[in-house]
């Protein structure tokens, strides 16, 4: 599924509205096999399966996606986590990144 | 080279596999190699005591060889950032990437028929411990993108050849696992 440009918009908006200017960030890896990116996703952030699969698809469509907004802090223990599975994540200002 | 049928669920949270004898070295071998890999990167002349002990190391610029780099990448693409956060982080990263290969190690270690017996817990170990080690070998075949053709034509003498065949046979096993996993319990 790729994202539409109000999708996009929406998560904008998200991001700023509830005060968490900071996001994390996977990249796209064409080592990581697609069904450990989207079991990596269920269980580090608890996402539906569905909601797990749209994420590693507009990573591997895309090139990259933000899989999760916060702190500062938050968002490093979450890449730290993605590290420990083998994932290539970063941690961006959310302005920056999209 | 897959002689095992992969893992299968056993139960609610049991996962069971069977490896035979030489799928069993191959993963030990490349298991204590990612092991050896990993202590490479040791806090060389660790200046303060006090911060070793709470994980803080020397390291602040990402490692020089391409595996290794690829095992503890950068968590910021600005790089005074990555590095201040490598410094707190890497350390730890490192030990945990090392813990995931010596546990599958020693369950193949002690196991003599090769049988092996996961929870669910230790499925992710597992899943991390193989994904580190596809990392590590998909740099060595220079795995760049979706494009393998340059893989698929290896000769029969290249050494590389033999490391693609492994590295296929991991995701395979990776793979197994994650159905596994993600299958209803019957």
């Amino acid at each position: 599924m790729v994202k539409t440009a109000d999708a996009v918009e929406a998560e904008i908006r998200a991001i700023f509205s509830n005060n968490s200017p900071w996001v994390t960030i996977v990249w796209d890896d064409p080592v990581n096999l697609q069904s450990y990116v989207t079991y990596v996703f269920m269980e580090l952030f608890g996402y539906s399966k569905n909601r797990a699969t749209e994420l590693m698809l507009q990573v591997h469509n895309e090139g990259k996606a933000v899989v999760s907004t916060g702190s500062r802090e938050e968002m490093e223990h979450d890449v730290a986590r993605l590290h420990e599975f083998g994932l290539w994540a970063t941690v961006q200002r959310g302005d920056e990144a999209l | 080279m897959a002689a095992s049928d992969g893992f299968k669920r056993h139960g609610e949270h049991s996962y069971l596999i069977q490896f035979d004898e030489s799928e069993k070295d191959v993963l030990i071998n490349l298991c204590e190699q990612i092991i050896e890999l990993l202590a490479e990167r040791v806090d060389h002349g660790q200046e303060d005591p006090l911060a070793a002990m709470v994980g803080i190391t020397s390291h602040d610029s990402p490692p020089d060889d391409d595996v290794l780099r690829r095992l503890l990448p950068d968590a910021y693409k600005d790089s005074s950032d990555a590095a201040e956060f490598r410094r707190y982080t890497e350390s730890t990263l490192r030990g945990k990437k090392e813990a995931h290969a010596i546990s599958i190690r020693m369950a193949l270690k002690s196991s003599p028929e090769g049988d092996v017996e996961l929870d669910h817990a230790s499925a992710n170990i597992w899943l991390g411990g193989l994904n580190d080690i596809r990392l590590a070998l998909g740099v060595r075949l220079k795995i760049e993108d979706s494009n393998f053709d340059h893989l698929e034509i290896l000769t029969p003498d290249d050494p590389l050849r033999g490391v693609y065949a492994v590295y296929s046979w991991l995701g395979w096993l990776q793979e197994s696992l994650l159905e596994a996993l993600l299958s209803e319990v019957e």
